[in-house]
């Protein structure tokens, strides 16, 4: 499981947290743990939305 | 002027890297920033020594391994330490997709000097240091990823218990060029067992297109077969050429360095300082720390444990400890000061009680 972080800077939201370990995951394609993160939601799961 | 080199006996033209050469980092397994032993391994992950990724069968499991960084070398080639596997639960029979390696992802980019898929095509040649308690014939492995090829070769460990040198030639790939990006190019693996969709082929002993079923034919070795099976293996190096010179054995710092890239550690002893921190409204503080060294990727970041902003008087504890922004340089952290100490506007130097912070951009 997976939940959107919002970077507090730039408002955007460009990490993901992975709930099993609380690793902040980038949205970097050569970041292997994101390249998990694209295969889980092509498996159709959806994360948590990022805290307003 | 350029003048002949002696390397291995031959007078060799300085053409290719006399030092740096070694193409595997962390062959000597001097590296450890996670941990120099696990026990209970039954999944793929890295452990121990940096840079070596343990297998252990995506599908149906092979076996339960400890995995640690040992002290027992080869007696008088320089080495300090070792990777070790030791089955600890066995599975005699694994089934047809099952297979068990240590291997080492290499990034692209550092693969330039073979000049694969040209017509100078250079040969490279695997020498490495091993021991195991299991006689037998076992199978490496190249893989190209960026190409979905594959070269292979066998070796034998003829005596049990004892430390043997192999080395192996592989022939330069004139087909298909590497990508040289900051991705996997593709891996070393030394296959430990392996189940019939790996053994059912032909052994690629030339570059081919990618056949799982030819990656580890010949391989009489499982050594998963019986608890305390056991494997060391250390002095790992692939260089250019058909001859496999002395280990290179580089400088502490640069090797440490040079896996930093891929993970970092920060985890200084207790109350020492991992940045300085801004204190904001409600508690917040956030501030920025640099890695020791430009990262791969963009990282992901894991924070652990407990610590403290210093400051103000005071030394509050920490909670809700977060990332603001991730980089490859440095990471923009964030929390919450404990009790009503953190003042808006105050600087804070980031402490730790027993936290660490890890920094993970592996292949």
């Amino acid at each position: 499981m997976y939940k959107l972080i919002r970077n507090s800077i730039s408002n955007k939201i460009d990490t993901v947290k992975r709930l099993s370990d609380n690793a902040y995951i980038p949205f970097d394609e050569a970041n292997t743990d994101y390249q998990e993160y694209l295969e889980w939601l092509a498996e159709g799961n959806t994360p948590e939305p990022a805290d307003e | 002027m350029t003048r002949a080199v002696d390397v291995a006996g031959r007078e060799l033209p300085p053409n290719t890297a006399l030092g740096v050469r070694n193409l595997i980092i962390n062959g000597d397994m001097r590296i450890a920033q996670r941990s120099t032993s696990v026990a209970g391994v039954t999944a793929n992950g890295y452990y121990t020594v940096d840079r070596w990724f343990s297998v252990c069968s995506p599908t149906s499991g092979i076996g339960t391994w400890t995995d640690e960084q040992s002290t027992d070398v080869p007696a008088g080639q320089g080495f300090t330490h070792s990777l070790k596997r030791t089955c600890t639960t066995a599975d005699a029979s694994p089934a047809s997709t099952d297979i068990a390696q240590i291997l080492q992802n290499i990034e692209g980019q550092n693969m330039v000097s073979l000049k694969k898929g040209t017509a100078n095509a250079e040969s490279a040649t695997l020498s490495f240091w091993v021991k195991s308690n299991k006689t037998g014939t076992y199978t490496v492995e190249w893989r190209d990823s960026d190409n979905n090829r594959q070269i292979c070769a066998s070796y034998i460990i003829s005596s049990a218990d004892t430390w043997e040198k192999k080395t192996i030639t592989f022939a330069g790939d004139t087909v298909s060029p590497f990508v040289y990006d900051n991705s996997s190019c593709g891996n070393i693996s030394f296959n430990l067992a392996a189940g019939s969709a790996f053994t059912s082929g032909t052994l690629a002993t030339s570059w081919a297109s990618r056949n799982i079923a030819n990656l580890a034919v010949g391989q009489t070795v499982n050594l998963a077969d019986a608890v305390n099976n056991y494997i060391n293996i250390t002095g790992i190096q692939l260089e250019v050429g058909e001859e496999a010179t002395t280990f290179e054995h580089r400088p502490y710092d640069m090797e440490l360095q040079r896996c930093m890239r891929y993970y970092e550690l920060i985890n200084d002893s207790n109350y020492n300082s991992y940045g300085v921190m801004s204190g904001g409204t409600s508690q917040f503080f956030a501030g920025c720390i640099d890695y020791k060294t430009i990262k791969r990727a963009t990282p992901t970041i894991t924070i652990t444990g407990s610590f403290l902003i210093q400051g103000n008087s005071n030394q509050p504890g920490t909670t809700g400890m977060g990332t603001q922004g991730i980089g490859k340089r440095s990471v923009y952290i964030s929390g919450t000061g404990a009790g009503s100490n953190v003042v808006n506007g105050y600087s804070y130097n980031l402490l730790d009680v027993n936290g660490y912070i890890k920094v993970d951009a592996e292949l």
